[in-house]
Parts: C-alpha cells; sequence; structure tokens
C-alpha cells in the first residue's frame, strides 16, 4: 500500500498533466430559470463598481440598520463589511419567512435507519425551536451576546436549531465535526473559551447507536487540562425520554435538553440586533503548528456572501428542494446547508448517517423520495459512490437540475459520470474552490452563463479577482502553463476577519508573503494568500493543483516539512528548523533535519537524539531523520525565510542556485564544508543525480 | 480545498477502530494517530492513513492469534472501510 502522489506544482509535472478539456454548456431549461441568466450581472460586479457590487448580496438580507460604510479598509488587513449595518442571522434565517412560508419545510431531515420516519421542521416549527432552545441557553445556560458555546454534534436537526438559537442571542457558536474525538473537541473548548458545551447521547452511523456523550467526558477533561473550566454540558438525545449512551450524566453538570425545555415551552426571545461585524461563528481548521486556527465569520458579510452566492451559483430557488450533501460540522455545512438556503426560505435537507449506508443506493433513493432537485457533494463521496454503485442513479426516478462539486479537485473522469450517470446529462455542475477560512466559493462557473470545464472549477466569483503569483511575488500570466500560488487581490464580504486569538498568525499565514507595504491602508496591497497551487489557463478558468505545502515521500509515506519542523521545534534547545529531502537508493527519499540553536546552547549528540525522539514521538518511526545536522545558522532571505532549496541542495551535493540574495550567503559555504565532508569521510556520497531529481531538488522550498 | 472534511472521516474511521481495540497499548497507538488526523495540515493525511493501514492489518493478525473471530471480523471490515475511504480521498492509492 502505498500512499497517493501529492498534486505536484513544477512547469514540468504541469506539462505532463495538464489537459484541455472540453466545454459542456448549460442545458436551455436550465438557464431559462436561472437567478442569474443576464450576462449584465458580470458587469455590476466589475472590478471598477468594487466594493459597492456587493451591496446586491447584501439588500437580500433584511436589516434593522442599513450601513453607512460598504467596506472599511482602515485597519488592513481587518476588513469589515457594511460598517453601521445591524441584523440579527437567526431572524434572516428563520422569522422573515414565517409570513410567507410559515408551514414550508425549512429542513427535511432523513435518520440513518431506514426504517425511521423522514421529519420535516417547518419554518413555524423552526422557529418555536429555535427560540425555546435560545430561552434555555440564556437563562439556564448563562450565556450572553459575545460569549462562545462549542457544539459538538452530528447531522441531526438539533444542530441548526442550536446554531441559530445562539445567532438569536448573538452568541458566538462553535461547532465541532461529531466525529472527531473528545480531546480534539476539548482543544476547541480551550481555545475558544465556552464554557457550555452542546452535545447529543448518540447518533447512527453505518446502523449502529454510536455513544457520542462519552466523547462529552473527554472534551471537559481534555479542556480542564487546558485551564478551561466547561460549567455546563447539554444533551440532547436522539430519542428523547430514552438515553442512549453508558456514560454516568454528571450530576450538576450534564443535562438533558429536553427535560430542560419543559420550562420553556412556547417562551419567545427577541432576536438581538448584531452590527454586522460581530463575529457570528467560530470554525476550526487544522493549522501548521499544533494550534488548530478558529477562524472567525462575521455576521453581515458572511451573512451576506453565503445568502448571495447561494442565489446565483446554487441557483437556489424557494420552491426548490436542495440537499447538500455534506455535514454541517464543516463550513460547506454552515454556509450552504443552513445558512444560505435559510437565509433564501428554501427547503435544506440533512441526511444522519453513512453515504453508503445501507447500500450505495442511498442517497439516489432519497433524492427520488424527497424530490430533490439541486444536489450538492464532495468528490470523494462522487468516487466512492461511483466505485460501489456506478449504475445505481439510473434506478432511481429523481432529476437534478443543478449540482455542486466541492472541497478537492474532481478528476474530469470522474466529473463526466457525475455529469452523466448522477445528473443524467440534465443539470448543470458548478465545481467550486473555497476554503474554511473563506466563508464561500471563490472560484466557480456561474451555471447559466458559463461553460463548465471537467477538472477546471472556473473563474473567480462574482465580484472576487483571483490571481497567480509565482514565489517571488511575479504575475503567473493565464495560459502560460505555469503554475503558481493562486491569491485574491481584493476583499470580499465572506472572508474570515481573523483567526480566534492569534490575529498575528491571521496576517502572517494568510497576507505576509505578497503584501506590498505593511503600513498601506489600500487593499491592493494585501492579496490573500489562499494556499493552494493553481493554472490558469487562456479562458481563464482555474484547475487547482492542492496545497501548496512541501512534501517528502519516503518510501510511500507523504511527510510534510511543517509537520517534521513542528516537531523538531518541541525540543527545548532547538531555535530553528528546516527538513529537506535526501535522494534514497533503498526508500527513495529520506529526511535531513537541519537545526539551528538557541543562543547558549551546545550542539550535542544528546541534542541530536531529542530531535530524533521527537520526531518519532510526533510524527511516527517512518518520519526518522537519517541525519540530524546542527549547524550555526541558517541560510535565510532578507526577510528572514529560510532557504530550504539551498539546504536541499547541500545535502545532495547539488547546485544550491543564487545565494547572493540571501541576507548570509557565507553561511552556505560553512555548512557545505560541514556536511559534505562528514559525508565524504563516512561514504555518504549520493550517485549522481537524474535531470529529474536536480529539478526536484532546485524546486524544493517554492512552496513557502 | 475544504478539506477538513477527510481529517474528519479519517479520525471517525480510527475512532470506531479505537473501540474494536483488545487492550490499552492498540487504544494509545490508534489515539495518537487519530489526533494527528485532527490536528495535523491536510498533507499529513496520507501518512495517517497508511500508518492506520498497517496497525489495522497488525490488529487483525493479532485477533487471529487469539482466535478471536469476533474482533478479527470487526476489524476487517474497518479496515476495508478505511482502505475504501483513503483511496476514494485520494490518500491511498489503489492497489
Amino acid at each position: 500500500m502505498a500512499a497517493a502522489q501529492e498534486p505536484q506544482v513544477s512547469e514540468a509535472q504541469i506539462a505532463v498533466h495538464w489537459r484541455e478539456e472540453e466545454y459542456y454548456f448549460p442545458p436551455a431549461r436550465f438557464v431559462a430559470q436561472a437567478n442569474a441568466a443576464d450576462p449584465d450581472i458580470f458587469e455590476r460586479f466589475s472590478e471598477d463598481r468594487f466594493p459597492d457590487c456587493f451591496k446586491e448580496y447584501a439588500e437580500l438580507l433584511s436589516w434593522d440598520a442599513y450601513w453607512h460604510t460598504t467596506l472599511d479598509t482602515s485597519n488592513p488587513p481587518f476588513w469589515k463589511w457594511f460598517v453601521g449595518g445591524r441584523l440579527n442571522a437567526s431572524y434572516n434565517c428563520v422569522d422573515r419567512h414565517l409570513a410567507s412560508s410559515r408551514n414550508k419545510a425549512a429542513l427535511i431531515w432523513v435518520p440513518e435507519p431506514e426504517s425511521e420516519d423522514t421529519k420535516a421542521v417547518t419554518y413555524q416549527e423552526l422557529y418555536t425551536r429555535v427560540n425555546e432552545f435560545a430561552a434555555l441557553l440564556q437563562d439556564f445556560g448563562g450565556v450572553k451576546t459575545g460569549d462562545r458555546v462549542t457544539f459538538h454534534l452530528p447531522m441531526v436537526p438539533e444542530l441548526p436549531v442550536s446554531m441559530l438559537a445562539c445567532a438569536r442571542l448573538g452568541v458566538i457558536h462553535s461547532e465541532v465535526f461529531g466525529g472527531f474525538s473528545g480531546a480534539a473537541c476539548g482543544g476547541r473548548i480551550a481555545d475558544s473559551e465556552s464554557h457550555v458545551l452542546v452535545t447529543i447521547d448518540g447518533y447512527y452511523r453505518n446502523g449502529e447507536l454510536i455513544d457520542h456523550k462519552a466523547k462529552a467526558d473527554e472534551a471537559v477533561a481534555a479542556a480542564r487540562a487546558q485551564g478551561v473550566e466547561v460549567d455546563k454540558v447539554l444533551v440532547w438525545r436522539r430519542h428523547p425520554g430514552r438515553y442512549a449512551s453508558k456514560s454516568p450524566m454528571v450530576d450538576g453538570r450534564d443535562f438533558f435538553v429536553d427535560e430542560l425545555l419543559q420550562d420553556y415551552r412556547g417562551k419567545l426571545v427577541p432576536p438581538v440586533s448584531m452590527p454586522a461585524e460581530a463575529p457570528l461563528f467560530l470554525m476550526y481548521t487544522s493549522g501548521t503548528t499544533g494550534r488548530p486556527k478558529g477562524c472567525q465569520h462575521s455576521t453581515g458579510g458572511y451573512l451576506a456572501y453565503v445568502t448571495g452566492t447561494s442565489k446565483y451559483y446554487q441557483d437556489i430557488h424557494p420552491d426548490d428542494t436542495y440537499w447538500c450533501f455534506a455535514d454541517i460540522g464543516w463550513i460547506t455545512g454552515h454556509s450552504y446547508i443552513v445558512y444560505g438556503p435559510l437565509s433564501l426560505g428554501t427547503t435544506s435537507v440533512m441526511y444522519e448517517g453513512v453515504p453508503t449506508y445501507p447500500d450505495p443506493g442511498r442517497p439516489w433513493r432519497i433524492a427520488e423520495r424527497l424530490g430533490v432537485n439541486i444536489f450538492h457533494t464532495a468528490p470523494t463521496t462522487i468516487r466512492m459512490l461511483r466505485k460501489l454503485g456506478p449504475d445505481e442513479p439510473g434506478k432511481y426516478d429523481y432529476h437534478f437540475k443543478h449540482m455542486t462539486t466541492v472541497g478537492e479537485p474532481i478528476e474530469p473522469d470522474v466529473w463526466r459520470w457525475y455529469h452523466q450517470v448522477v445528473g443524467k446529462g440534465e443539470a448543470v455542475i458548478v465545481d467550486t474552490w473555497w476554503q474554511t477560512e473563506n466563508g464561500g466559493f471563490l472560484g466557480s462557473t456561474l451555471p447559466a452563463l458559463l461553460p463548465m470545464k471537467p477538472g477546471s472549477c472556473g473563474p473567480g466569483v462574482l465580484g472576487v479577482f483571483p490571481i497567480i503569483y509565482d514565489d517571488d511575488g511575479k504575475v503567473v500570466e493565464a495560459g502560460s502553463g505555469s503554475a503558481g500560488n493562486i491569491c485574491i487581490r481584493n476583499p470580499w464580504p465572506g472572508i474570515f476577519q481573523t483567526i480566534w486569538g492569534q490575529p498575528e498568525r491571521f496576517v502572517e499565514t494568510y497576507y505576509a508573503k505578497y503584501n506590498r507595504d505593511k503600513d498601506s491602508k489600500d487593499w491592493h496591497d494585501w492579496p490573500y494568500l489562499a494556499g493552494d497551487g493553481a493554472v490558469q489557463a487562456a479562458d481563464g478558468y482555474f484547475r487547482i493543483l492542492g496545497r501548496i505545502d512541501d512534501v517528502i515521500n519516503v518510501a510511500g509515506h507523504r511527510l510534510g516539512t511543517k509537520e517534521l519542523e513542528s516537531a523538531t521545534i518541541t525540543v527545548e534547545e532547538v531555535a530553528e528548523a528546516a527538513a529537506v529531502p535526501v535522494i534514497d537508493e533503498v526508500r527513495g527519499r529520506a529526511v535531513e533535519m537541519y537545526v539551528a540553536l538557541k543562543p547558549g546552547v551546545s550542539p550535542s549528540e544528546d541534542i541530536e537524539q531529542k530531535v530524533i525522539k521527537a520526531i518519532e514521538t510526533e510524527i511516527g518511526k517512518i518520519a526518522r531523520p537519517k541525519r540530524v545536522w546542527i549547524v550555526s545558522d541558517m541560510p535565510k532571505t532578507r526577510s528572514g525565510k529560510i532557504m530550504r532549496r539551498v539546504i536541499a541542495g547541500i545535502s545532495n551535493f547539488a547546485d544550491v542556485g543564487d545565494v547572493t540574495t540571501l541576507a548570509n550567503p557565507e553561511i552556505v559555504d560553512d555548512i557545505r564544508h560541514q556536511v559534505q565532508s562528514v559525508k565524504v569521510s563516512s561514504g555518504e556520497v549520493p550517485r549522481e543525480l537524474s535531470p529529474e531529481e536536480v529539478e526536484e531538488i532546485k524546486a524544493f522550498g517554492q512552496a513557502e | 480545498m475544504t478539506q477538513q472534511y477527510l481529517a474528519g472521516e479519517l479520525s471517525l474511521l480510527l475512532g470506531e477502530l479505537q473501540s474494536v481495540a483488545p487492550n490499552e497499548a492498540w487504544t494509545r497507538d490508534l489515539a495518537r494517530l487519530r489526533h494527528e488526523a485532527e490536528s495535523l495540515p491536510s498533507p499529513a493525511l496520507s501518512s495517517v492513513a497508511v500508518r492506520a493501514l498497517v496497525l489495522t492489518d497488525e490488529l487483525c493478525w493479532d485477533s487471529l492469534t487469539r482466535a478471536d473471530t469476533g474482533a478479527f471480523a470487526r476489524q476487517a471490515e474497518l479496515s476495508a472501510e478505511l482502505h475504501e475511504f483513503g483511496v476514494c480521498a485520494g490518500l491511498l492509492e489503489d492497489d
């Protein structure tokens, strides 16, 4: 078994793999009914209309007070959208639909066991449930506007109810994916300093009722170990009145929500009018260091963005039955199961379980039974459904007008199966590119107005202007066939506001690389670094190549350099670390670690052993470095970036390239002498590298 | 890309394997892998998936050695699920 190959970004690789695909055009029947069918929309969202173009999205919402400034750039890159405006997200997703659609299904929840009935939650019922739980949170939970509440909930209706209850109170919710461990949940509780955890006793997965409450106990303990005490654990029950967990309830801390709700029946809580820039929720994502990143999303900008993109890109109409087959525990679910669709007053389908349970025909049975006409899922799920039931869609009588893929690049042949077999050749596909940090889509075709091209997400979405830079900040032109780092030149309303509690990391990770002037208040000087590699074809469509983090492939195991370096700097004496690959006849590639020590610390074999031990402990024995080199300093650019390419060249006895621009070029010879003399004396001089290997070593470090 | 869900699914599968681990040592090893899936950046997921499969293989052999067919059957089922997911998610190469 080998790990799959990392998508490459080198030009040589692109030349091999890049092939232009043919266009597919949207059916006339789709165009005729589309929300965005007039090409004039491109003019309305052109760059010279920025940022006011996004008023069109904001005007889809109900505001308590209109904004006075569309985009405030006074504190870059902490952009503020619709400043002065006030609104409530819960009101926008629930209350405002009551007048016209009180008895329409807001949510249709499909339990995993087919023996259980599907449950429809009307807008009226959602309103009632959200109000009652908001009252409980406020009164019993003691939470107030600005507090954080963590959820560890699976795909049950109680999750959107809890989210909207928090939004109603101006409380910041932080949902942790239900499948994550209690420890992971505890880390996120601690980071957000939540004192209330909302969970459930159990849920179905693959035909089994999973004991979920046990994880709450682990989460509380993990949070406590990190200095945060959870005061209350509110436990929904999968079957009210019947406890599904073996984990005992802790007296005075754990409470059954269904029992508490008896005291809040019929209670109404007025929605709190929130400033547009108030945080709505945190969504954690793993980072390159151990501490997860709590992406903080705003109320007004985020809600406007997901509502606008749901309308134009998902083509959601109020009478559609829309199914985003994702988990609300991820940003896709927040934006395109809950906030976007409900803000537009449509019917959003939720499914509790595994896509292939009890068989790979399940999704299509659901689609047929519920009359789903918009379908949205990830390439991994599509591949799985194709593999396990390639002919299943044809057995069911459903008809999609629109399908989405999200989350990763989709191969053209998988795309074609999705189009021909799942979509029966009748549906448009939008292949969307975006990330947790972005709130909503960044790259996609506008379905009625732009043709689809398998494997490409399309151009930047309305009002979003992507660009590809090379490592030196030069623009990589469309049609050049070259890959680079995809960036967004301008702010957009859905962009996250900061990393919760880590504003420096926010600036450093997403803006520092291509910032032209750190004192500038002009957004043009602050391109956003998305962290993905991409190629732009001559037609302006982007093909996304995956993360740009460097990877060393050791015997089929892909090891991220950042993981190796993060593990190394856990050794107290180490100040800086750099991981590089060396050509290895047995394993293909091996890892060599370069470390610089803290001032006053002397090199020793003991420190080398500590580094090896730290890597083995943090990552595993497979990552054990072949060598640990303690050097007096690292070769660095003037901005302080370690030049891994130079070190990799030394380790492999290869050309180190131009070093004249380094801040400390003299260190290169010192390191070369130190490393290569040891290797020569111990017979470790590698054979002559092949041209491909030379290119690989030269390209190493380009991702930084 | 929004690949957090791959980390989530992998974590979930590792959690299920934890529940069929025969002793503390296996549970600890699986917990460590699960922690990696939940906290490391997405390029690390392939490595986690490969090591999880290796560990699962060892788990299955251990159960067979102890003639615990019940545990073996469940572990083998989860191993197949893990493999299927890894391949479809692009974390593992198909054999």
